[in-house]
């Protein structure tokens, strides 16, 4: 296994927790702790199957894995922001909520449990580049394996970054998260504006929970998430609350995955359960590496 | 007429404001529920009366129930002790599971001991490694801010793969089935009462027992009130005097170790050996039970009652009624949701009530004091 095998598969297992972090970025620089990308990366990943199922069209699929992103998202806005309840306990409640709704939603809706048929996926990358330049793209090891999705995570990415730092919007969004009575002073509505980041945070979780079904897979599984909305939140630690830092540290957790994979495919008469764990431990010992000055938003979680 | 002004008057109208808004977000919750149910294709009734058979129904789901009732118990404990101090410990999962191990493990080395000194003991080491596991979370949010949620949940999951590695390797009993050795019968606790092929043993007495002490600590000991004023204001805590920093690591450590133990009596009292994913997420189940009684020790049991009899009926709505055993996770998330939204959800409730009793030629002027 070389570089060139190493590199798009970390792109790939990196790109959902770096939607999944977007997502919470949003979500926490408006002010409002998001502890519920893992329920909304689950129902993005059962609304894209749902959607791509009813519809025949992996596109619409995507746009029904935004959908079921935004639900878990306009709860929590709901709950956190209208009826004040503890941020925290009411992510852990969306989770959970997350977590039996598409095991539910799975019986009631495909009759079977655990796994739901196979729905049409996502083009490939190089699938849909062949079908705009014919003959003229060689599919080399680069792009064989990777998703549509992932050059769009990234151009999504830079995206956040640009509305964050250059648009109105972005300025007043971050203001809401370091000062909000400055900034409903300033004539800001901090209510709205948080709830609509909460809810856009949602649909850039959603359409990470899309990428894990329609975009790597082509079926939804139970529990498909396994934690990668947790990673991404200590993503978000790890990047600073800012959009370079979270890819970064997106791309790292990607590479641990894949090096735990590549680790148990090598001794495979280790049990490989050994590697598994090998990201999030990876993670809470980076976290205990003092990685330059880590600063919350002022306002975080606070109403 | 006069309102009567005894003491006993009192305090019954100081529980009923205090039960408010528990009840009022209950109602809202169940509401919400059996609208769930109702769209799931079951009359509420039926489901009602299919969780009660499966829960209290007979002798058998009342020893199963039981027998849930401590790991949730104990879990809601670790959690809302953590909670008195201002932390919220999600890791119990990782701490129940690394305990359960490592009590199993104890027990199958049979060492030479009296059984009042052996079952102490691994009950006691297996609190041991939750508090040592719970430990780098608090270390990570002493030393580095991060929050503790976060670590928690990390913490949680490296903790179930080490689990799963360990008994599939070194320490299991050389099947695949991924489980260790049963632990000799001197270690297990016996059944007190049986029904059928399940008993009820000491653990759920104790976790109670636990649970109403925790209580005692919080509302009559010096510590205890300390440990609340860190809580809710560390800042004034710390003007006071209150070295915050260690109270607040021993309660995590404590929590921690309610987690642990929850894990080592249920394999004492339940499972007799470690198997493989052996807990339905009892550790997260704990958070529900906890923030259903706003973290209140001393009504842990009401809702780890509640919470074990739904667990133990999700087979029966399965078998009887056809519905898939997932929407008690719905349930619970949505009692949890309305939990968490209770002092909200009560002013919407005054504010309705007001509005309605009002209405038909009530007093034109304002209410005593209060804004429009």
């Amino acid at each position: 296994m070389t570089a060139s095998h190493f590199i798009p598969l970390t792109l790939i297992k990196a790109t959902p927790i770096l939607l999944a972090c977007l997502g919470g970025l949003l979500s926490e620089l408006s002010g409002v702790v998001n502890f519920a990308l893992e329920g909304m990366l689950l129902m993005g990943a059962f609304g894209a199957v749902w959607a791509s199922f009813v519809t025949g069209s992996p596109w619409i699929g995507l746009l029904g894995g935004m959908a079921g992103g935004m639900l878990v998202g306009l709860l929590h806005a709901g709950a956190s922001l209208s009826l004040r309840a503890n941020q925290i306990v009411s992510s852990i409640a969306l989770n959970l909520l997350a977590a039996g709704g598409t095991g539910m939603f799975l019986n009631q809706l495909f009759e079977v449990y655990g796994t739901s048929p196979a729905v049409p996926g996502l083009p490939t990358l190089a699938q849909s580049l062949s079908a705009f330049f014919p003959s003229s793209m060689p599919a080399g090891p680069w792009v064989r394996g990777l998703s549509l999705m992932v050059p769009m995570a990234l151009t999504l990415g830079i995206a956040v970054a640009a509305l964050l730092k250059w648009s109105r919007w972005g300025l007043d969004l971050r203001a809401c998260g370091e000062n909000p009575y400055a900034a409903a002073g300033a004539g800001i509505p901090v209510l709205r504006r948080r709830f609509t980041a909460v809810v856009a945070g949602g649909a850039l979780s959603g359409l990470g929970g899309a990428y894990l079904s329609i975009g790597e897979l082509s079926q939804f599984v139970e529990q498909m998430s396994h934690g990668r909305g947790y990673l991404a939140i200590a993503a978000l630690i790890l990047g600073r609350w800012h959009p370079v830092g979270a890819l970064g540290a997106a791309v790292f957790f990607g590479f641990c995955e894949v090096l735990s994979e590549w680790l148990a495919v090598r001794w495979p008469r280790f049990p490989h359960q050994g590697f598994l764990c090998l990201p999030y431990l990876l993670c809470v010992l980076v976290l205990f590496c003092p990685l330059g000055k880590r600063r919350p938003p002022s306002a975080l979680g606070k109403l | 007429m006069t309102r009567p002004d005894t003491a006993i008057f009192r305090s019954l109208r100081e529980a009923g404001r205090a039960l408010s808004a528990p009840l009022a977000a209950m109602g809202c919750g169940l509401l919400v529920c059996s609208i769930i149910v109702f769209l799931s294709g079951t009359h509420p009734w039926d489901f009602l009366a299919v969780t009660w058979k499966g829960s209290w129904g007979s002798g058998q789901a009342v020893a199963a129930t039981l027998g849930k009732t401590t790991p949730l118990l104990l879990t809601g404990l670790a959690v809302s002790i953590a909670y008195q101090a201002g932390f919220l410990n999600i890791g119990c999962e990782g701490q129940l599971t690394l305990g359960a191990l490592c009590a199993a493990t104890l027990a199958a080395l049979d060492l030479p001991l009296p059984r009042f000194v052996l079952v102490p003991c691994l009950a006691l080491a297996g609190a041991c490694t939750g508090a040592l596991w719970a430990y780098p979370a608090c270390l990570l949010k002493q030393r580095r801010g991060v929050h503790e949620v976060i670590t928690t949940l990390l913490l949680n999951y490296v903790a179930i793969h080490l689990a799963q590695f360990l008994v599939l390797g070194p320490l299991g009993d050389g099947s695949a089935m991924g489980r260790t050795p049963e632990i000799p019968s001197k270690a297990a606790l016996d059944p007190l009462w049986e029904s059928g092929a399940l008993g009820v043993t000491a653990a759920p007495p104790a976790a109670l027992l636990l649970a109403l002490g925790v209580q005692f600590w919080k509302s009559r000991t010096v510590w205890g009130y300390e440990a609340t004023m860190t809580g809710s204001n560390p800042a004034a805590a710390l003007c006071a005097g209150i070295s915050t920093d260690r109270l607040q690591r021993r309660l995590f450590l404590l929590s921690g170790a309610f987690a642990g133990l929850a894990g080592s009596l249920e394999i004492l009292a339940v499972h007799h050996r470690f198997y493989n994913a052996f807990s339905p997420g009892y550790g997260f189940d704990g958070i529900t039970v906890a923030f259903l009684v706003n973290a209140a020790p001393g009504w842990l049991w009401l809702s780890s009652l509640l919470l074990a009899g739904l667990r133990s009926a999700d087979k029966w709505l399965q078998i009887l009624l056809g519905v898939s055993p997932n929407i008690i996770v719905v349930i619970q998330a949505v009692l949890l949701l309305a939990a968490a939204s209770q002092g909200r959800l009560r002013e919407r409730a005054a504010a309705l009530f007001e509005r309605t009793r009002r209405k038909p030629g009530g007093p034109s002027f304002p209410a005593e004091g209060r804004a429009p």
